[in-house]
């Protein structure tokens, strides 16, 4: 892992990250001048340069000697095992087929929100770059770096050809969107949405609550992007706003409680999909919800905010193992006796989402106060009501300012979900502890191999995040200084 | 009805017009602490009102007050005949008639110059974006920046953004247009493009009340000058008669400190 091939490429990002600023390398420089002048420009300076290079050179030796000499073959033999953990053998063209599905709406949506983006800054003749293959591989290159170690584990060809099949399917997405013609790309957010909706579909199968969480965003998709296209004047408009989301919230609960009839639940789905999975899920429920949560503690109406203060002071105040724990007691009294315990995959997404929106509502409240009165003010001076001074004017300001904090919640809460283990769900890290439980590695002392691996897999996706919220700042940040 | 009067009666329209606007004995308590006592006032059509006084005398309320930025706790305050209520229907109809122009701009800094203009009309009178945008340039090419429709409001100087913030306001096509101060937080070689903007908008009868510092302006744009301290109208008179012959002491120490 320790190879110098990855620290070229820290400090190739190093270098884009720099370039993206603006400010050049000093180009006038030889390498050589460069080396003088940043490593030997003073004795001390030089006497440093030496010693760290010296440690930087002896853990890389004692790193790459240990990648070579150690026990890999736990983690070939249990890869499928660290990427989605008991699924049914016969059933694994359902991860796939939902992978597939998400990958490519996620391409085809991207580029339809790229290339808005880009056609909205020419058209403001603000300074843009067209998206190139080499600038999204350098966006992601700890992912697509993480993929690439995972395939070198892989026994046959078939992960290999699922992943390429991946690529080409993004690939192609990526074209398709970006040359949409605008009334299409109007929905790429939503095609992203679609394709989420999709992976759980295929996947998760499970009837009941999760095809009704999927009904219910189904019809958000739907009525957010029929909404503005419906003339709500008239009361045909009205009902329309209504019926065409509910259609689509029950068609999506319909095939989603009928594919399980197939049999299959997601209670034996794992490893790094479901941790990814969870994490998704988390963000996207948990966003809204927390927006909710916010606004609702600064209400007027002292039963909404008493609810809120309660809510979010409580899932605050308690650690995280403490509610995943009560969940199992807790949460059977939200349901019909007959449904039973539900099961740990259930539980532990109801959780994580409640746990993310309290941390999100805080985030959002600080956000809310950070804009300023007289924004409200001017608003309401034009004569726009409460909803849409919230919608179009406060909301995107405080979202703004708390983007970091956001993006670090989020990163967080994706490192928390390791505590799912404690509620029996083999996600991502309780593989590498079941790992070396097996008959063939008991007692073989190769936890450092499994963690090791555990912790890059989490990095490479913890990075990438942080990469891209820097991103969005710097993006929302133009023409606002 | 005398133009020589110079006197504390704020409810003699001058300059023709019927009451656009009306404020009959209204009481504003903010705590303890009484910011308007029994004001009474009225404002004409095509009128212009210029409000000054010390700061703290309640002028910056009275102006918040007509729009509902304030309630008020005692009196009637009417627009354009609508009587201010609670009730929200009736607030939102006078705000729409009734634009505001506010000491620190309060632009939208994620939106740009054109969809700050645009935002009000398309979401408050449902006009289509394409008249809305026309309207909007029209606008700008009045506070003479139409080239800096697609900038965001961060990239303007303060005087250009104040010119937008009133070109946002007449966006609305309101019938008065109250001001806030909305030279105080100006550089002062910004001031005179928006008192200028301000003069062009007067000269085009528009309905306008000004809270504002600037004596040369009140001086050759109003059509009478109120005068206030401590939450009451002490003074009310045109122009020439308000500066050269006051007849309150404490407005008479007034001008001498600003003058």
């Amino acid at each position: 892992m320790n190879n110098p091939g990855t620290d070229a490429a820290v400090g190739g990002e190093l270098a884009q990250a720099l370039a993206a600023d603006h400010r050049p390398l000093h180009s006038d420089q030889t390498p050589a001048e460069w080396v003088k002048n940043n490593l030997f420009s003073s004795a001390l300076n030089s006497v440093i340069t030496v010693l760290s290079a010296a440690f930087a050179g002896l853990v890389l030796y004692f790193g790459i000697q240990w990648a070579v000499n150690e026990e890999w073959e736990i983690i070939r033999s249990n890869l499928r095992n660290f990427m989605i953990g008991q699924f049914p053998k016969d059933e694994l063209w359902r991860p796939w087929a939902g992978g597939l599905a998400l990958v490519g709406s996620v391409g085809l949506g991207s580029a339809g929100m790229a290339r808005n983006a880009f056609d909205d800054a020419i058209e403001k003749g603000l300074p843009t770059e067209r998206p190139t293959w080499l600038g999204l591989v350098r966006r992601f290159w700890s992912i697509l770096a993480f993929i690439v170690i995972v395939l070198t584990f892989t026994r046959t060809i078939l992960p290999t050809l699922g992943v390429l099949a991946g690529l080409g399917l993004f690939v192609a997405g990526r074209l398709i969107g970006w040359s949409l013609p605008v009334g299409a790309r109007r929905f790429s957010p939503h095609v992203i949405l679609v394709g989420l909706v999709a992976l759980s579909t295929i996947i998760a199968g499970s009837g009941g609550l999760v095809a009704i969480v999927g009904g219910l965003v189904a019809a958000l998709i739907v009525s957010a992007a029929v909404g503005d296209r419906i003339d709500r004047t008239a009361i045909s408009g009205k009902v329309a706003a209504l019926a065409i989301p509910l259609l689509g919230g029950v068609i999506v609960w319909f095939v989603m409680s009928t594919v399980d009839s197939f049999g299959f639940g997601w209670k034996d789905w794992g490893g790094l999909y479901l941790t990814l999975f969870v994490t998704v899920a988390g963000i996207s429920t948990g966003m809204p919800l927390g927006i909710l949560l916010a606004i609702g503690r600064r209400s007027q109406l002292p039963v909404i905010k008493g609810f809120c203060v309660l809510f979010i002071e409580f899932v605050r105040g308690v650690p995280l193992i403490s509610l995943l724990f009560f969940s199992g007691f807790m949460l059977p009294l939200l349901f019909p006796p007959s449904a039973g315990i539900p099961d740990g995959t259930t539980r532990a997404m109801i959780v994580i989402t409640l746990f993310s929106a309290a941390y999100i509502a805080e985030i959002v409240r600080g956000g809310l106060q950070a804009v300023p009165k007289g924004q409200t003010e001017a608003a309401q001076a034009q004569g726009l009501s409460a909803g849409k001074i919230q919608r179009l004017i406060v909301m995107p300001q405080a979202l703004r300012a708390v983007i970091p904090a956001m993006v670090g919640q989020f990163i967080s809460l994706f490192k928390d979900t390791s505590l799912l283990a404690i509620i029996g769900v083999a996600e991502f890290l309780q593989i590498a502890t079941i790992a070396n439980t097996q008959q063939d590695f008991l007692g073989k002392g190769l936890q450092p191999v499994t963690y090791a691996f555990v912790a890059l897999g989490y990095w490479a996706f913890a990075y990438t995040m942080s990469k891209e919220s820097r991103r969005i700042e710097v993006r929302l940040g133009v023409g606002t200084r | 009805m005398s133009d020589t009067t110079i006197n504390a009666d704020a409810t003699q329209i001058l300059g023709g017009g019927d009451a656009i606007i009306e404020v009959d004995g209204v009481d504003k308590l903010f705590g303890d602490f009484q910011a308007l006592t029994n004001i009474n006032m009225r404002v004409g059509a095509q009128e212009v009102v210029v409000v000054i006084g010390p700061s703290g005398s309640g002028k910056s309320t009275l102006i918040r007050c007509i729009n509902r930025l304030e309630r008020h706790d005692r009196g009637r305050i009417l627009v354009d005949g609508i009587e201010l209520s609670d009730d929200i229907r009736n607030i939102q109809e006078i705000r729409r008639e009734t634009g505001m122009v506010f000491q620190s701009f309060n632009l939208f800094p994620h939106l740009t110059i054109l969809d700050n203009i645009t935002l009000a009309p398309r979401q408050v009178r449902n006009m289509p974006k394409g008249e809305a945008e026309a309207t909007a340039m029209e606008l700008l090419e009045r506070v003479k920046i139409p080239e800096q429709a697609q900038k965001y409001p961060g990239q303007l100087s303060g005087g250009q953004q104040q010119r937008v913030a009133i070109a946002r306001s007449l966006a609305m096509k309101p019938k008065v247009l109250l001001f806030d101060e909305p030279t105080s937080a100006l550089d002062p070689e910004m001031i005179k493009e928006v008192l200028d903007t301000m003069k062009d908008l007067a000269n085009e009868g528009m309905t306008m009340i000004c809270v504002t510092h600037e004596m040369g302006f009140a001086r050759e744009v109003a059509d009478r000058v109120v005068f206030m301290a401590d939450g009451q109208i002490v003074e009310v008179g045109t122009p020439e008669h308000f500066f050269d012959n006051p007849q309150e002491e404490r407005t008479k120490l007034f001008l001498s400190q600003i003058l």
